[in-house]
């Protein structure tokens, strides 16, 4: 997980503009110590056991997550993967979409 | 500055709220506040850390109670009046009253595309570094009421480094007037047992990045 408790430190070249709860206080006093709880607002549960690694961004230097590879897309090209990455998935507040939920975005 | 802005573990100000399809600027005013903030420190008179620094600075009530934006506008009069741009005068009546000070430099909008690449802070090194991957660091305890990317929840705790940056324009340095001063830039990495205590996560890793002069051997 990604944050900046200082300011708001964000990697805008890559991912854009931060959404406002990225820069809010509830985000930036939490992360670092409380990362399941902010997990948990996101609808996001990882089993106990899971690392969490939480990277402060006090330098000028950006950091984005690689999402794990969801399970069901070994066969899967770059171009295709990318379709499950997301916005929240970069930061660590989110899993990368699964095959399923690409399938009910493209239907709906 | 030990400041409401160095938020790392602070209780009480609720949950993220996620907002679901979010615009990029809530009102357009939003977006004319970052233009102007680009467009003013393209001026070359303050840096990234000066211009931090003076949000940092705005009353802790104020702080807390703007949005991003609001900061963002609050800051930047800030920087305006004590650069000499704006008089106070100006900034209340809502217009210009004095003559435009001179600027060195202007920003046009065949330039505008270069403010939206970010330049490097890296630096020529004065000095090896002093620290490798792997040595154990103690982050000092110090409280200094200028500006540092030090935060507090970290200050006395030992970490581990796991990174070796390059050598990085120093930020306290440059709010104190000293210029760039650049040091090594490292990764360090706490256990969250370490920062928060026992009965916290023990899954939890914490790292900031950390100049040289935040740490001591440990």
């Amino acid at each position: 997980m990604v944050v900046c408790t200082l300011c708001s430190c964000y990697p805008w070249e890559v991912l854009g503009l931060p959404p406002v709860w990225y820069k809010s206080s509830p985000y930036r006093s939490r992360a670092v110590i409380d990362p399941r709880g902010v997990l948990a607002d996101f609808g996001v549960t990882l089993p106990e056991e899971t690392e969490i690694r939480v990277w402060d961004s006090t330098a000028e230097t950006r950091f984005i997550v690689v999402p794990m590879r969801p399970a069901g897309t070994q066969d899967w090209s770059e171009e295709r993967l990318a379709t499950l990455v997301t916005r929240n998935a970069m930061i660590g507040t989110g899993l990368a979409l699964t095959p399923g939920e690409i399938a009910v975005t493209a239907a709906t | 500055m030990n400041g409401v802005h160095d938020m790392g573990g602070m209780h009480g100000f609720g949950k993220v709220a996620p907002e679901a399809d979010e615009p990029v600027f809530h009102a357009p005013w939003e977006g004319r506040v970052l233009a102007m903030n680009r467009a003013m420190g393209s001026l070359g008179l303050w840096n990234i850390d000066i211009g931090r620094f003076s949000r940092e600075t705005l009353p802790p009530d104020v702080y807390l109670g703007s949005s991003y934006y609001r900061k963002w506008t609050l800051g930047l009069e800030n920087l305006v009046v004590r650069y000499g741009l704006v008089g106070e005068d100006e900034l209340a009546a809502g217009r210009a009253l004095h003559p435009a000070a001179p600027v060195k430099r202007r920003l046009t909008a065949a330039d505008a595309p270069k403010l939206l690449s970010r330049g490097s802070f890296e630096r020529p090194a004065a000095a090896p570094a002093r620290f490798t991957v792997g040595d154990r660091v103690r982050m000092k305890n110090m409280h200094p009421v200028g500006h540092t990317r030090l935060p507090r929840y970290i200050r006395g705790h030992v970490g581990v480094i796991e990174c070796v940056r390059g050598c990085h324009v120093f930020p306290d340095a440059v709010v104190a007037g000293r210029g760039e001063e650049p040091h090594w830039l490292y990764t360090v990495v706490f256990d969250g047992r370490e920062l928060w205590g026992e009965g916290s996560d023990p899954t939890l890793k914490v790292s900031v990045e950390a100049w040289e002069p935040y740490l001591d051997p440990a």
